[in-house]
């Protein structure tokens, strides 16, 4: 149980870095540090006590795997957040080419 | 010292990068072809073939990199990839469905097996590993022009 109220702690990290900074980039770290939470607990909510990978392979006999489905999807997840990391950089490069500043509280011009 | 060691990092990191460019490369093959055998598959082997030329383009500077494989052959090569995925997909409906795997299984945890999961893992890689390289192009290249805010 503890381990899943650390996967929370990091989590909580990523929250605070998106609402406490005001820089732009260390933002859009959090936002990578609260899709890499999520993704540790799925896999931890997977996991079986000596399980093994649950890989198939000739001349094995598996008896004790962990939930492949978990990481199926966070194998998803992770492109996923791949791409939206590029879009959040993209954004950022443009919100510094527009007013010459990672600092949200120096811009302030709401047109355009 | 030739042309191309003008631009770019040192000598000792242009020389590391020739020899280990290619061999990143072929594991980026080996992944993308042993997908239904072993961890990995289209995904990540199309990250690591994207990741040769990244490094190709971070030791020798985009000239030499553009010369392997220039934006627009990027973008042809990540197309080429979505419509291979789409047609292998529509192929299935020789045989009834879509996603149909009409090629013939073979033997298990064989290299040709698995119908027609290798060649989704093919262009899978084509996809991913033209289009991080677009990406990441698209990054390093886009000209700011700060300070122009009146």
């Amino acid at each position: 149980m503890s381990i899943y109220f650390l996967c929370l702690v990091l989590f909580v990290i990523g929250i605070y870095c998106i609402v406490r900074k005001r820089n732009v980039i260390k933002m859009i770290i959090g936002v990578i540090i609260l899709e890499y939470a999520v993704n540790l607990f799925f896999i931890l909510a997977g996991y079986r006590v000596n399980g093994r990978a649950p890989i198939f392979s000739s001349g094995e006999e598996i008896k004790n795997m962990v939930d492949p489905l978990p990481q199926a999807l966070v194998l998803t997840s992770i492109v996923i957040g791949l791409a939206t990391t590029a879009l959040l950089v993209g954004i950022a490069m443009r919100i510094y080419e527009k007013y010459g500043t990672f600092d949200i509280t120096k811009i302030r011009e709401l047109k355009g | 010292m030739s042309r191309e060691h003008e631009k770019g990092m040192s000598l000792i990191v242009k020389t590391i990068t020739r020899l280990t460019v290619g061999i990143i490369f072929l594991y980026g093959v080996y992944i993308v072809t042993h997908g239904h055998l072993s961890p990995g598959g289209g995904f990540a082997g199309g990250v690591i073939i994207a990741l040769s030329f990244i490094h190709l383009i971070l030791a020798y500077g985009k000239e030499v990199a553009f010369k392997k494989l220039s934006e627009a052959r990027a973008s042809i090569w990540e197309s080429t990839g979505a419509i291979l995925f789409l047609s292998i997909a529509l192929l299935g409906f020789t045989g009834g469905y879509f996603f149909l795997n009409f090629i013939p299984k073979g033997e298990p945890f064989r290299l040709f097996s698995a119908g027609i999961i290798p060649l989704c893992n093919i262009a899978i890689s084509f996809k991913v590993g033209a289009g991080i390289f677009a990406i990441f192009v698209a990054l390093i290249l886009l000209k700011l022009d700060v300070g122009k805010k009146k």
